[in-house]
């Protein structure tokens, strides 16, 4: 393709790997929200106890309802609550699973600005999963 | 089909439908006035949820908007959620659909990788601070100023124009040190199309704004990106519309963090709003070519500035 032409071989990587990563992400969340919604697997809350609180903040939300948040679920997989909420957390670890992959092709081909640029990037993101800023789980 | 009356019908189609959802969806009386009991069977709301997504998908594509910027005030204004539920879907919602758009945007080389990195990284942080600060601060001090920037955006939207191949004659120092310059090929032109930067510095503060911002109200921020992109760095349009893309994946990503480490994401809102916005988008792509996108534009436009006007309200207590 003509279009392709002009894009480094970092970009066309990236860009296969966020095709993949994405799809698999949206097709995650779609059935994860099946499973949840269906209780098809048990679940620590139904959709309609978290619907008779969800009008107050997220702060006062979780002092009565115990559902998952940061990364207190993941020794609880097999709950359907915990499953639609893994998928929200994989999706929002896409783009890091993106970054990291470009990092060792951008220090092959010497680029030591980018390279450092993609590893300060990851890092931030890595940064902000752990939640040590906003006092995670 | 009678070409001619198909776009008018269309324009019409979309206003009408757009009201509608307006004046018949259930009010804001849930969100105004909490209540301990939820009459409304939580399916419904669902289902409401991702009905009301679709439209505004279909709508936020023909208007030539992100979907995240209309997410948030409206739907905190007419769904009983809490507005930090509401954020937080709000960043997933733009973020999903950023990540979906990103592939074929960099594989086409009209989303430029290093232009992308440049930006994010500092607009990433400041988003984090945003998402932190946002959570922090009052319900109604949060309405008062989402509705103040989202009147900010509706007028912004109004006023600004754009340049589709903006003349750089000498780039700066600092794009040169990043190597930022590029190369597509125009479809419009048939031609290749080369372009470099200039007022980095200017750029790299205003990405600081406007990361902190997205992260803050858990807005996409495509209407401030792309007018940065174009307007103060001479990016062409079209590299400018995708780069922006890129860059908010990278931007919302880290907000969002923050919204799942404090609570403020549950799928069963952020759910139904992703896939109700993306089925939407793709249907608004199809359509693009049949209606009048002027009018709907300005029609989202009016649609802003009354969301924007009823979360300034919301934040009196009016």
């Amino acid at each position: 393709m003509k279009e392709q032409l002009h894009t480094s071989r970092v970009q066309l990587t990236y860009a296969t790997v966020l095709s993949w990563t994405s799809t698999l992400g949206i097709i995650f969340v779609v059935a994860g929200y099946l499973v949840y919604v269906f209780q098809l697997l048990p679940s620590a809350v139904s959709p309609a106890e978290i619907a008779t609180q969800w009008h107050l903040r997220a702060s006062e939300f979780h002092k009565v309802v115990p559902v998952p948040s940061g990364w207190d679920w993941v020794t609880q997989l097999v709950r359907g609550d915990v499953l639609t909420y893994a998928s929200i957390v994989y999706l929002s670890s896409v783009t890091m699973i993106c970054l990291a992959v470009i990092i060792p092709l951008f220090f092959k081909e010497k680029d030591r600005i980018y390279t450092i640029i993609t590893i300060l990037q990851v890092l931030v993101l890595v940064f902000a999963a752990t939640g040590i800023i906003s006092g995670g789980h | 089909m009678n070409q001619r009356a198909f776009p008018a019908t269309g324009s019409f189609f979309l206003l009408t439908l757009l009201v509608s959802l307006l004046l018949f969806f259930p009010t804001a009386a849930f969100a105004v006035q909490p209540l301990a009991v939820e009459p409304t069977p939580w399916w419904v709301w669902e289902i409401a949820l991702f009905v009301f997504c679709f439209f505004l998908g279909i709508v936020a594509v023909i208007g030539g908007v992100g979907g995240g910027v209309l997410f948030v005030p409206i739907v905190s204004s007419f769904f009983p959620f809490h507005i930090d539920f509401v954020r937080g879907a709000g960043l997933l919602v733009a973020l999903s659909g950023a990540l979906s758009a990103g592939s074929p945007l960099l594989k086409k080389g009209l989303a430029n990788l290093k232009l992308a990195l440049s930006m994010a990284l500092i607009a990433s942080i400041s988003s984090i601070g945003g998402a932190m600060v946002g959570l922090a601060m009052p319900e109604n001090v949060v309405q008062l100023s989402l509705g103040a920037t989202i009147l900010g955006i509706s007028v912004i939207m109004l006023l600004s124009g754009n340049s589709a191949y903006p003349e750089i004659s000498e780039p700066d120092n600092l794009s040169k040190i990043l190597h930022i310059y590029g190369i597509y090929y125009d479809e419009q032109l048939k031609k290749d199309v080369s372009w470099q930067i200039h007022r980095t510095p200017i750029g790299l503060l205003l990405f600081i704004v406007i990361g902190f911002m997205a992260g803050m109200f858990g807005l996409g921020a495509g209407w401030a990106n792309v007018p940065v992109f174009n307007l103060v760095l001479g990016v062409p349009l079209r590299v400018s519309v995708a780069t922006s893309i890129f860059v908010l994946s990278v931007n919302d990503t880290a907000a969002a963090w923050v919204y799942l480490h404090k609570g403020a994401v549950l799928p069963l809102i952020a759910v139904p709003s992703i896939a109700g916005m993306m089925l939407g988008t793709k249907i608004g792509a199809r359509l693009l070519t049949k209606v009048h996108t002027r009018v709907v534009r300005r029609l989202v436009i009016a649609l802003l500035a009354a969301a924007g006007l009823r979360a300034l309200l919301k934040g009196f207590g009016i």
